[in-house]
């Protein structure tokens, strides 16, 4: 029997049963006991779902979660947490949610639901894998979100985020005066809808590109307010890099004692949540400043961790950065034999990931002074320079 | 005899915000129930069965990021025309109903377009609250 899909008057599920061709008048299928559900159920049951590891799911168990709208929308929300905490697993997440979404047909969806899904989903890899500094499969996630979010009953909230991420991604690249011009139209957008969340991210992003464009007095202020005023609006990972900044730039001002002051303070922020990416983050500038205190092993304790941190979290160009930077500190303590230990470690990365320009001198010259177990310390600051610039 | 802790209880954020998503849905239901049944000429039965899946929808969908809850309520207008005119389109595309020239008339306008003019109404009733 063929079957004939009307998804409109059907049930709260995006059902596998679709609507039978042969009804005259069309049913009005029992919810069953998933009307009833709290969204602490709801909860356990996406929760069960995330513990089994992608490969051991199976078609039932996918299509059961995925198929249920309650559980997908719970989902999304789930993988987006998690998001910041481990970029690796949600990217891949985000996209094996991406590819069952645009498999299954419209007809299965409430509505707008399944457009939402697929750009809710594409957003989050793009994000992820931003993250994780794969710049370029970010472009094209990021458009395959505005391509679903515009079809959706309310796409104005939807496309500003996904503008908001294109902005990160140019602040990623070092375009930040593209940043500053086109911030304030997203930010006005979230202040407009109410997005207070999205919003203290738009300033917290307006300070790093002022911080990147050496206005720091500037981003020093924004950064004080948004710490001072955020109201809970600011969320931890923000609210802890805020702070990993404002200790960054008092460091640079010779301020040690506010520097690690601020840093305590995101330590806190961070570790209660659980926010190990902007940990890492958080190491790598404790040691930039003990170093500029004099106190290296602490330092190289710090950069060490933080190159550590960056590369379980699968955030390879972070941590082969990290390691060039800890590479760097090393050889100024006279550990030639750890820096090049690094250097072997970051080199492949930087390749792979080209992040730098082909033909780069100093990343071929660097090779051949490791290869030849005499690191060059000008090739070796010049790309720590290049990479700090970028990063 | 005990007294429960429930008497002191706060509801949730979570809670608070359910509540106010049936609380604007409900102040919704006549004007949708208007457009379903004399509009889109759904049956009585039709009507209510769809209002219950728009009602799923709209919990949902004020899940989303984006306008407050009250402000989200031209976007369930909009859901219940689409609806509203998707299942008349297939009904009458089956045969189990006859078309008629109003019918006809309001499955060729643009869901989004009849929805704008029952917000109308919204915009209304706000000021008579607002009003009283």
């Amino acid at each position: 029997m063929s079957l004939m899909i009307f998804r409109g008057v059907s049930s709260c599920l995006t059902s596998d049963a679709p609507m039978p061709e042969t009804a005259k008048i069309l049913p009005f299928p029992s919810r069953g006991p998933h009307e009833t559900r709290s969204r602490g159920e709801i909860l356990a049951l996406v929760e069960s779902f995330l513990r089994v590891p992608r490969e051991e799911r199976s078609t039932e168990l996918i299509n059961a979660t995925l198929g249920d709208g309650d559980q997908l929308s719970t989902l999304l929300g789930q993988l987006w947490e998690q998001g910041n905490k481990n970029p690796s697993l949600v990217s891949q997440e985000a996209i094996g949610l991406h590819a069952w979404l645009t498999a299954r047909e419209k007809e299965y969806f409430f509505f707008d639901e399944r457009d939402y899904s697929l750009g809710e989903s594409a957003l989050l890899a793009g994000a992820c894998l931003r993250l994780l500094g794969a710049r370029e499969d970010c472009e094209r996630w990021f458009d395959r979100a505005d391509a679903s979010f515009r079809h959706t009953v309310a796409p104005a909230p939807l496309l500003a985020r996904v503008a908001f991420q294109r902005l990160s991604l140019r602040f990623d690249l070092q375009r930040h005066d593209d940043v500053l011009e086109l911030l304030p139209s997203v930010a006005l957008t979230f202040k407009k809808l109410g997005m207070a969340v999205e919003l203290a991210k738009c300033h917290f992003l307006e300070a790093m590109c002022l911080k990147q464009t050496g206005r720091n007095a500037e981003a020093a202020e924004r950064l004080d307010e948004l710490v001072a005023n955020s109201g809970g609006a600011l969320q931890p990972t923000f609210l802890g890099l805020a702070l990993v900044n404002l200790g960054d730039l008092r460091s640079g001002e010779g301020q040690f004692a506010r520097a690690l002051e601020a840093y305590r303070e995101a330590t806190s922020v961070l570790e209660s949540a659980n926010q190990k990416f902007a940990l890492a983050d958080l190491k790598m500038a404790v040691g930039a400043t003990l170093r500029t205190m004099g106190l290296i092993a602490p330092a190289l304790a710090a950069y060490r961790e933080a190159a550590d941190q960056h590369a379980e979290l699968g955030m390879v160009t972070r941590a082969a950065y990290a390691r060039v930077v800890f590479a760097d500190a090393l050889l100024e303590a006279g550990k030639h034999r750890e820096a090049e230990w690094q250097l072997l470690a970051a080199l492949p990365t930087i390749d792979e990931q080209k992040m730098v320009p082909e033909g780069f001198a100093a990343v071929a010259l660097l090779r051949e002074s490791v290869r030849q177990r005499k690191t060059d310390p000008k090739a070796l600051l010049e790309l720590r320079e290049y990479l700090q610039a970028k990063n | 005899m005990e007294i429960s802790d429930d008497l002191d209880a706060t509801p949730s954020a979570e809670d608070v915000f359910e509540r106010e998503v049936e609380k604007v849905f409900q102040e919704t239901l006549g004007l949708i129930h208007i457009a379903l049944v004399t509009h889109y000429q759904l049956s009585e039965q039709e009507a209510t069965e769809l209002e219950k899946d728009l009602f799923v929808w709209f919990r949902r969908f004020c899940y989303r990021p984006g306008a407050s809850i009250r402000e989200n309520r031209p976007y369930l207008l909009v859901a219940c025309c689409q609806f509203a005119r998707e299942y008349q389109k297939y009904v009458v595309g089956t045969g189990v109903r006859e078309s008629d020239d109003r019918l006809r008339s309001i499955l060729d306008r643009e869901p989004a377009d009849v929805a704008h003019d029952f917000s109308r109404s919204l915009q209304l009733f706000d000021f008579r609250r607002s009003d009283a």
